[in-house]
């Protein structure tokens, strides 16, 4: 009986069975070390985020105080105003125009050469140098109008929500089963209903999820804001002139030669990959509960 | 034992399904009235001709089977009913399905009022992302304008039929997909009845459900063939000879054999139905 | 039945033994008539004997079976032809169990005839007759079944009304006798019980004749005439 045991292939001194155990060993070895490579430069650059602009953070004058001239005393309030007007109208613009790009890529596109040339273009859009977008709405607006504005950094914006929005609306619809559809149909529902009712209810996590990811995006992008809305040193509401925003804020007081706007800058970094963290740690938390 | 000739002549004639092989195909219907007449239906997937010239009465109020392996079709002829493949431009099916004397095939009328008149329950379950109420309120609302209180009752006259009421009545505002896969496969049934179709089109309910649900759902359907036209796909035959008056057998997109489900299980005509029923597949 | 084999083996090695037994165990009742006519002409105790002792094979015959059938029933659920000839099967080893007692009675009553008297046998050449004609039909019937030819389970049909006059002529003779010398009358009624017994076991098998056909047919023809039959037989 021990003989046939050990005549077996399934035991542990079998040189197959130890050769694929030490590749084993070796690759996880490898995949870890990987891991660790790649969070450590992940800990050190929100370590130094985090350190540097942390003093700033803590000052309650960060978020009341206009941005100052160099040497006098400030805030980014005017900044931190301006980014939250500029990347809601840019989103509310939009989120609707993605959504329904993307109904329509994945309830009457599915097969035909419109979807999938749509579809093709979005993605190239998709990973456009938001420079670009940023340089194109400066050549048909602001140069037209003849001025920067909050309304032209919004619409940059908005450019580049809708390629995150369409992309993300076609796939989680195309997720939705079929049968949900065919059995919506089934009872008489005209298109537009079960898609309303039906379908936009079941991919709902998924596309508000595809909502948050494009707000994270546009959160920290300077290139289009600065060919649109420029900067401005005091608070303004006026959506017609150029506005205040942290990206450019902080390019601009990064580069200059004072103390005080070093750690401005520092600060308003900060704000942004901590405000960009919460949204997406809300949006994975989002979808998870929706499993 | 006598066997003088004179009582031979008191005896009974024959009662036999044989004599049925005078008849034709639509006989069996010959004393029922036909909710759906179907006449040289072909239907093509694309370029790949999935049914092929079927012609077949669907009587009112009566259970109608269709069985045959896997491919034959019966799940597409189904699907034709109450054109379900308008979704996928793809598919397309020529020929006449006359309901009330109207080609639903060819008709300009509004699709949806077909399917609102023809109800449909899926093989896997598929509750919408609603609470139960809203499952069966959202069919209702598309052609009626119910108050609170007739929605209500509604709601509770399908769950009632659909001998889930009792388990329900408690939790109608909890989501539907919350419920168990016999639940929500009666759930379906609830939904589909609710709009007061006049077919009802079933694609193998039970094969997603354990014994006891599909016992419960086969009880339903018996209930529910005394208001219903109902049509019955499904890979199980014994369901199919305890469910239904009569079945249709299908083979690689034809129409082999249909008559009364009786005579098909006992004695049927084709060879090739008997070699189904028996399993034998040469 | 069938243009093939069915997909379970299993299956189809479970109904061949079924039929096979059915046939075994109509070989054994024919053998018992048999035995049991010998023993009506010649009183011979040993052959009495052994067809009592058999009987007990016959009915175990008969249990098996049914036991058989009841498993192919919970396990298969037959359909179509398979449907038919478990039932047929069911009914048959009834009516062949009941063959193989008439035998077992008439087997009784020879001993019982020969006590009181041989020659009263010899004077019925027609009982003889009879026997030989209901061994036929037994055997034709059987012989149908195994081939599954209705045409012949039909002409087994034709044959139960030769048995059917050969009793009541039988039963003539015998009353006549009782009349004429009336210390007779015990052996005599003896007589007529075995004549009874053979117009039963013809009786019995145009059942299976009948269950043949109902096999092959699909026509359930117990209880209608032999001209209806005739018509059924020859359509399709």
């Amino acid at each position: 009986m021990s003989a046939a045991i050990a005549a077996s292939p399934i035991s542990p001194s079998n040189p197959v069975y130890r050769a694929r155990r030490r590749t084993n060993f070796v690759l996880l070895t490898v995949s870890a070390l990987a891991l660790a490579f790649g969070l450590f430069w992940l800990v050190w650059i929100l370590g130094t985020l985090l350190y540097e602009g942390g003093n700033a953070l803590a000052r309650a004058a960060l978020y009341y105080q206009m941005t100052p001239p160099p040497g006098a005393d400030g805030g980014l309030a005017n900044a931190i105003g301006g980014s939250l007007v500029m990347v809601s109208v840019g989103t509310l613009i939009g989120t609707p125009v993605g959504i329904l790009a993307g109904t329509f890529l994945a309830e009457y596109g599915r097969r035909g050469w419109l979807a999938a040339a749509t579809r093709f273009l979005n993605d190239v859009l998709l990973s456009a140098p938001s420079i670009v977008i940023g340089l194109f709405v400066y050549s048909i607006y602001v140069a037209k109008v003849g001025h920067f504005s909050a309304w032209a950094g919004s619409l940059a914006l908005a450019l580049l929500v809708v390629p995150v929005v369409v992309r993300t609306t076609d796939d989680m619809l195309k997720l939705v089963p079929n049968s949900l559809r065919e059995a919506a149909m089934a009872l008489g529902c005209p298109a537009w209903k079960m898609i309303t009712v039906v379908t936009y209810r079941a991919a709902r996590t998924g596309i508000l999820t595809g909502v948050l990811l494009a707000v994270a995006r546009i959160s920290g992008e300077t290139a289009p804001l600065l060919f649109t809305a420029l900067n401005n040193q005091f608070w303004s509401t006026n959506l017609n002139a150029p506005m205040a925003n942290l990206p450019v804020v902080i390019f601009q007081f990064a580069m200059s030669p004072y103390e005080d706007w070093h750690r401005l800058a520092w600060g308003g970094a900060a704000l942004i990959t901590l405000a960009v963290l919460v949204l997406n740690i809300l949006a994975r938390a989002l979808f998870r509960k929706s499993d | 034992m006598d066997t003088s000739s004179a009582a031979v002549a008191s005896r009974p004639a024959i009662q036999t399904a044989a004599r049925d092989s005078a008849r034709t195909q639509a006989a069996p219907l010959a004393e029922l009235k036909a909710k759906l007449r179907i006449k040289g239906l072909n239907f093509y997937y694309g370029g790949f001709h999935a049914l092929k010239n079927v012609s077949l009465d669907i009587p009112e109020r009566k259970v109608t089977a269709f069985i045959g392996p896997s491919g034959c079709g019966k799940s597409t002829l189904l699907r034709t009913f109450n054109r379900m493949y308008s979704l996928y431009p793809e598919q397309r099916a020529e020929g006449e399905i006359l309901m009330d004397g109207e080609n639903l095939v060819t008709t300009r009328k509004d699709v949806s009022l077909i399917r609102a008149k023809i109800g449909m329950v899926f093989q896997k379950p598929t509750p919408f992302p609603m609470s139960i109420y809203d499952n069966i309120a959202f069919g209702v609302r598309l052609f009626e304008n119910l108050s609170r209180r007739e929605m209500d009752d509604r709601v509770e006259w399908a769950l009632g039929r659909a001998a889930l009421w009792s388990e329900v009545k408690d939790k109608l505002g909890q989501s539907g997909q919350s419920l168990s896969g016999g639940q929500q496969q009666r759930l379906c049934i609830a939904r589909g009845i609710a709009i007061k179709p006049e077919v009802l089109l079933l694609d193998e309910p039970c094969s997603a459900l354990d014994p006891i649900s599909t016992a419960k759902v086969e009880e339903l359907i018996h209930e529910l063939k005394n208001d219903y036209t109902v049509v019955i796909v499904t890979h199980n035959m014994q369901q199919a000879a305890r469910v239904s008056d009569f079945t249709a057998y299908m083979y690689l997109g034809e129409l082999i054999e249909y008559d009364v489900t009786d005579t098909i299980f006992i004695k049927p005509k084709k060879a090739a139905t008997e070699d189904y029923i028996t399993g034998r597949f040469g | 039945m069938g243009t093939a084999e069915h997909i379970s083996k299993q299956f189809e090695a479970d109904l061949d033994t079924t039929r096979t037994r059915v046939l075994q165990m109509g070989g054994l009742v024919e053998a018992q008539i048999l035995a049991a006519i010998q023993a009506f002409a010649t009183g011979d105790a040993a052959v009495v004997a052994q067809v009592i002792d058999n009987d007990a094979r016959v009915n175990g015959y008969e249990v098996a079976i049914d036991g058989a059938i009841n498993h192919i029933v919970v396990k298969r659920q037959p359909a179509a032809s398979d449907l038919r000839l478990i039932m047929a099967i069911s009914k048959i080893v009834t009516d062949l169990e009941r063959i193989g007692d008439e035998a077992e009675k008439i087997a009784r009553m020879s001993k019982r005839i020969h006590e009181q008297g041989a020659h009263h046998a010899q004077r019925f050449p027609s009982i003889r007759h009879a026997a030989q004609v209901a061994v036929k039909m037994l055997r034709q019937a059987l012989d149908a079944f195994a081939r599954l030819d209705a045409a012949s389970a039909a002409d087994v049909l034709k044959e139960d009304s030769e048995i059917d006059n050969e009793f009541r002529s039988v039963l003539r003779q015998l009353i006549t006798h009782m009349m004429e010398d009336p210390r007779t009358i015990s052996a005599s009624l003896e007589t007529i019980w075995v004549a009874k017994a053979i117009e039963r076991i013809g009786d019995h098998s145009k059942n299976i004749a009948e269950q043949v056909i109902y096999i092959v047919k699909g026509t359930d023809v117990r209880h209608t005439s032999f001209e209806d039959i005739e018509r059924e037989l020859r359509k399709e």
